[in-house]
């Protein structure tokens, strides 16, 4: 159907219509990958569908359970930056950092900005996978309640 | 009022957001107001190397005066301690070094604000990130406006930030978003604010020529980008969402119109312009099917607001929160999440011409209403007037030098 020259086109509507026809693609290559025949039901991928994309969505700052409960941070996390550091006493060891510092970290930077990128990708994606598994919680912990409440109040 | 304009470059020929924002703001508003700029003499952000002469100077009927920068940016140092204070964890001292080493270090600007910093109805400072404006703002945090410009960037969540955010008797904000940004990493909510974004001069009537684009031989579809190539600003994921979706569909060129920061790969549907004076600028803007903003980090895109100024929709990042906010506002494009999104939404803007001319109508339309010059300096000149009255009836002094960093 043609537009008027006037015609005003709601952007929201527009972007469900699109996340809608990229949610079916999306949804036919997973079964024709051999993906699980519940994805056959489409109202059921896009309920999966629309919880990792909430999950993927979690911004890095965002507090998130898991990793709180890993205990220390420094026992866990993924550190990518570089750390100037010598056990050896104050003499020895301003020259080691020197070294380190003007010497080596020059010469393969080109290393260590590459693997650093690449850490800060598995960074990335251990948040999604926290958000991710802070979901999955949240939902079975809301069935759990939902089921004892009816098994509280059978009908 | 008399005011000062804290910012960290300053002059006609600076490329850079904010430092334009200040420009336009000191030029537009110094016929009702006593106006001097206090900046640097540096021309270059990444080196912050002294370019310009130290001292007063008239540029456009402004007061400029300049102060050198003590210590050019050491490029190395700072990118180890960016990843260090970035990391998460880093003591305050550190995320306070950030601060200097990210420059511009100007003592003389600092003396200056401590010398005559009260002399000063309100002092506006640009940008939070750099020295000038981390350190200078809490000598004359009662008459402080703050003009953030920030984005989500890692920077925005250094600790130290929550009590420097504390400071400012006032801000301006370019976005909503922006000041949502803003509010969440303050201690306190935030004093006087307001939404003011920048202004736009309507494009002239008539039809913008397509000879200069013709000539580069640019087809009738393209995408275009425009600003650094740069992988800070998403465009590696943009080449790569684009070469995917061209392997689908051959008659669709992406141009990139602006310096290479990057390596861009080969392919026949990709033209890469470089800098492109301003007939070429404005004719790319003026006949693309849909501007591309890849950004992850944006607190306005004046970019978008330019494409919208020749009513041309937008594609953007939707993981940016600034850009989605615009777009959906505007109803002046469509925003993508990951790369299925990317081909679905950039083949709806250039197969559905109706749909593309009323997003761009209804963007255009936006600019009108929001981002017109005289919009844009009636909310700056209530915020100044509202920020003035209060804290003048309030007692007011300078924070001691010893009070200048934060804690």
């Amino acid at each position: 159907m043609a537009l008027g020259a006037d015609a005003r086109v709601p952007v929201d509507a527009v972007i469900t219509e699109l996340h809608g026809r990229v949610r079916e693609r999306l949804r036919a290559q997973v079964l024709a990958s051999g993906g699980s025949l519940e994805f056959e039901d489409p109202a059921l991928f896009a309920d999966v569908e629309a919880l990792l994309h909430a999950a993927a969505g979690t911004p890095d700052s965002a507090k998130l359970i898991l990793p709180e409960l890993l205990g220390e941070p420094d026992t866990w996390r993924l550190t990518t930056s570089m750390r100037y550091q010598s056990h050896r006493s104050k003499g020895p060891a301003s020259l080691l950092i020197f070294l380190k510092r003007q010497i080596l970290m020059p010469m393969f930077r080109w290393l260590y900005e590459y693997s650093r990128d690449n850490f800060e990708r598995q960074r990335r994606t251990n948040q999604v996978l926290f958000a991710c598994v802070q979901e999955l919680a949240l939902e079975t912990a809301l069935l759990r309640r939902e089921l004892r409440r009816q098994s509280r109040d059978p009908k | 009022m008399k005011l000062a304009f804290v910012v960290q470059r300053y002059g006609a020929g600076i490329a850079g957001g904010s430092e334009a924002h200040c420009r336009d703001l000191a030029e537009r508003l110094s016929p009702r107001h006593d106006i001097t700029v206090l900046t640097t003499c540096a021309k270059d952000y990444v080196t912050w190397e002294n370019a310009f002469p130290a001292g007063p100077s008239t540029e456009n009927g402004v007061r400029v005066l300049r102060f050198p920068v003590a210590r050019q940016r050491r490029i190395k140092v700072f990118a180890d301690l960016s990843d260090e204070v970035f990391d998460g964890g880093a003591p305050p001292d550190r995320q306070q070094e950030w601060f200097r080493e990210n420059g511009p270090d100007t003592p003389g600007l600092l003396d200056h604000l401590r010398a005559h910093g009260r002399d000063y109805d309100l002092v506006l400072f640009w940008t939070y990130r750099y020295f000038q404006s981390y350190f200078g703002l809490p000598l004359v945090a009662d008459r402080a406006v703050l003009i953030p410009t920030a984005e989500e960037d890692p920077a925005i969540d250094l600790d130290v930030l929550l009590e420097f955010f504390d400071k400012p008797a006032g801000y301006v904000f370019l976005t909503p978003e922006e000041r949502e940004l803003v509010s969440s990493r303050a201690l306190h909510p935030l004093r006087h604010s307001v939404v003011a974004g920048i202004g736009l001069e309507p494009v002239p009537p008539g039809v913008t020529s397509r000879a200069p684009i013709d000539r580069l031989g640019i087809p009738a579809d393209y995408l275009l980008y425009l600003g650094r190539v740069d992988r800070n600003k998403g465009c590696d994921a943009l080449l790569e969402n684009f070469q995917e979706y061209a392997s689908t569909r051959t008659d669709v060129t992406l141009v990139l119109a602006g310096p290479a920061k990057m390596q861009i790969p080969g392919h026949p549907q990709i033209r890469a312009l470089g800098y492109v004076p301003d007939d070429v600028r404005s004719a790319l803007l003026a006949h693309a099917r849909a501007l591309v903003v890849p950004s992850w980090y944006e607190s306005l895109s004046i970019v978008l607001l330019e494409a919208w100024n020749y009513g041309v929709p937008a594609l953007v990042n939707g993981r940016c929160k600034v850009l989605a906010g615009q777009v959906t506002r505007a109803n002046g494009g469509l925003y993508y999440m990951f790369p299925a999104e990317f081909d679905e939404a950039a083949d709806y803007l250039l197969t559905r011409r109706a749909e593309r001319d009323a997003m761009g109508r209804q963007g255009l339309a936006y600019i009108d209403r929001e981002y017109r010059w005289p919009t844009v300096i009636a909310r700056v000149e209530s915020l100044l007037d509202e920020v003035y009255r209060r804290t003048s009836r309030a007692p007011r002094q300078s924070v001691s030098p010893a009070g200048a960093g934060v804690s």
